[in-house]
């Protein structure tokens, strides 16, 4: 399990994002201001970091900003009050990886934790297949083969695909999915993803078998490698 | 454009333009007046000179014995120095005795009084004649012909003074309401940005002090009043949403909690989990709401960019056909050549797939949503058009205000404000969003004009 630093003034939004990371297995480790925060993060290895965007002392924005000229390629998930497109914009510019605008649903917080963490671990991996359950998918030739027979996937179905598949078996919203696959912030509403995921799973599914991408209740989606 | 020459017809409506000439009519007039006293004055006076040079004569005349006048006015007659003098003599019966009078008798015995023989005789003379104590008539007469030259004169001066006067007026009255009248035109282009809903903008204050100013001074003082007012129930709408979302998420991350409890009975996470999809639902509105405000408020130009908008009518066709396919509904876009839009690509992809998803939910089953995009005299016109039960013409406008959904929604799910935030977007970029019927369904049409096409 990871080890999360958690940099939040708020003393009751800090503990909710503790415990919902702890609830997921992780170590968290919390600062309460943006000085004692960059200095730790400066000090010791964090697998991911959640980072209030106002902080007394030194603002989020500081803090990420200064530990990317120091070479940290820590993950940093910004979490902000500040809404608009130009703070989000503004919170990834400045070194961010992801941004969650506050108030927010402690199980999307961390669910956004989970990516990060593993989009870092398959950076690290530089894999060129991604393989779950029957499926495998040759990230470079852009092929995917379904218990080896080959399936023909859209541009955007496959970019679908590969981010359920790098985080397979864990549950990503459907607003997760619209700002990752296809690249925009607003609420495209809850039947479009679910349709398109409809989509996927008649090109994937195989008969007879449970489908390769759950529904979570509530929740989003999940691909359940078997 | 302010800067365009203003057309003669509406110069001439201006109240500039007939104050001057009505000015311009009233000045004339008193010259008229005046010229006119002068002449009756001057007219008078030498009138009054003539006849006392008539009654001079005549006295002279009369005192003389009455055997000496024929000799004596043919001699006056003939060596009238100014030659304006004339004399003449007749019988009791009326016969001519003497002077160059004639025979012609006098028409007033005792008054001065006018007789114009005509211009091939002599000048209008006025005469006075008595009659001698024989019973002869006495005639003096006095030409009056300057009198009468000069009144032609006076004539002549205001006819000529009248033709260099009228067009001098004319030309006046359109230099007087030239700027007046462009002042105008400024101040209604800025009245209709204002109308269209640009509540920020003001009207255009010279600083002479005139009462154009004091006008446009009033109206923006009114359009402040209403700006403000606007902004207060907005902000007040927009605190509550906001104050609302923090408990209320905290509310949902309790309820989530719970669902979670290992304790929990089936049946209760059921409904636990159908209160967090109602609560769910309310934050989204909330967002929505909120974002609107944002949208509104912020005039943000920082993710503007010249974009190929044919391009991004591609994405938002493949992100909404699997929609549009599993409802049955045809969404049609032929595609286009490049065009280039200099707007928030973001934000306008954002706009399209709300009037596309809106198109796809209305569109009945079966049915068809079209995508156009058309360039025509200056302006860049994407179309959004559906076939399904429209919107009455009467709530065309209604249904761009926040939470104003139309009759026909009712049984769509949505929050109802999806068109609301297009409004927001469109406003930002200055573009129009036009909502118009299609007979049956409904176009829903952004129109951008070419300048915005050009990096600003």
């Amino acid at each position: 399990m990871a080890s999360i630093l958690v940099i939040e003034d708020d003393a009751e939004t800090a503990r909710e994002i503790a415990d919902e990371l702890r609830v997921h297995g992780h170590t968290v480790h919390a600062e309460a201001d943006g000085q004692n925060g960059l200095e730790r993060a400066l000090r010791e290895p964090f697998d991911a970091i959640t980072l209030d965007r106002m902080l007394p002392g030194l603002d989020g924005l500081a803090v990420v900003a200064r530990l990317r000229a120091a070479g940290i390629v820590t993950p940093v998930l910004m979490i902000s009050a500040l809404g608009d497109v130009d703070a989000r914009i503004d919170g990834l510019r400045a070194g961010g990886d992801d941004y969650l605008i506050k108030p927010f649903a402690p199980d999307e917080m961390a669910m956004r934790v989970e990516v990060l963490l593993r989009r870092r671990r398959q950076l690290e991996t530089a894999a060129a297949m991604l393989r779950g359950g029957p499926v495998e998918m040759d990230l470079i030739r852009r092929e995917v083969r379904v218990d080896g027979d080959p399936v023909r996937l859209l541009h955007m179905e496959f970019r679908l695909l590969e981010f359920l598949m790098r985080n397979a078996g864990e549950i990503v919203t459907r607003q997760i999915i619209f700002e990752r696959v296809w690249g925009y912030y607003f609420d495209p509403g809850a039947n479009l993803i679910n349709v398109h995921i409809a989509r996927l799973r008649k090109k994937i599914d195989r008969p007879g078998h449970a489908s390769l991408i759950a529904t979570v209740k509530g929740e989003g989606y999940r691909f359940d490698a078997g | 454009m302010p800067g365009d020459w203003p057309h003669l017809r509406d110069i001439r409506k201006t109240s500039t333009f007939r104050l001057t000439l009505a000015l311009g009519g009233a000045a004339t007039v008193g010259v008229l007046l005046l010229l006119l006293i002068i002449y009756s004055l001057t007219e008078r006076e030498l009138n009054d000179r003539s006849d006392r040079i008539l009654r001079t004569e005549i006295a002279r005349l009369a005192a003389l014995p009455e055997a000496d006048l024929p000799g004596e006015i043919d001699k006056s007659s003939a060596t009238s120095v100014s030659g304006l003098n004339h004399f003449g003599l007749l019988s009791p019966g009326g016969r001519w005795l003497a002077g160059d009078m004639g025979a012609s008798p006098p028409l007033v015995i005792g008054h001065p009084y006018e007789r114009d023989d005509g211009p091939d005789v002599r000048g209008p003379l006025r005469i006075l004649a008595a009659r001698t104590s024989g019973g002869a008539l006495l005639m003096v007469g006095r030409d009056v012909r300057p009198i009468v030259d000069l009144r032609g004169r006076m004539v002549e001066i205001l006819v000529l003074s009248g033709l260099f006067v009228a067009p001098l007026l004319l030309a006046a009255g359109f230099a007087v309401s030239l700027g007046p009248l462009r002042r105008v035109d400024r101040l209604q282009r800025v009245a209709l940005e204002i109308g269209s809903g640009r509540l920020a903008a003001r009207m255009p204050i010279e600083g002479r002090g005139d009462e154009l100013d004091l006008f446009a001074g009033t109206v923006n003082r009114m359009i402040g009043e209403v700006e403000r007012t606007v902004d207060q129930v907005k902000s007040v709408t927009d605190a509550i949403a906001h104050d609302l979302r923090t408990p209320l998420t905290r509310v949902r991350n309790q309820l989530y909690r719970a669902s979670r409890d290992p304790d929990m009975a089936p049946a209760d996470v059921v409904r636990i989990e159908a209160a967090m999809a109602d609560l769910d639902l309310v934050l989204a509105r909330f967002a929505a709401l909120l974002r609107i405000s944002e949208l509104e408020a912020s005039g943000r130009r920082q993710g503007f960019a010249t974009s190929r908008i044919d391009r991004l009518l591609d994405a938002v066709v493949e992100l909404y056909g699997p929609l549009a396919e599993e409802r049955d509904v045809a969404l049609r876009w032929d595609g286009a050549e490049p065009v280039r839009l200099y707007c928030d690509e973001k934000l306008i992809f954002e706009a399209f797939s709300n009037l596309v998803d809106n198109a796809i939910k209305f569109a009945p089953e079966g049915g068809c949503v079209s995508i156009r995009l058309a360039k025509d005299d200056g302006f860049v016109a994407i179309e959004v058009c559906d076939n399904g039960p429209g919107i009455p013409m009467d709530q065309l406008q209604a249904v761009l205000r926040r939470y104003d959904r139309g009759v026909a929604s009712a049984a769509v799910p949505g929050s109802g404000l999806g068109l609301s935030v297009v409004a927001a977007i469109v406003h930002l970029h200055h573009f129009a969003l036009e909502l118009l019927p299609a007979e049956p369904g409904l176009r829903a049409r952004i129109v951008a004009p070419v300048e915005a096409q050009q990096a600003r």
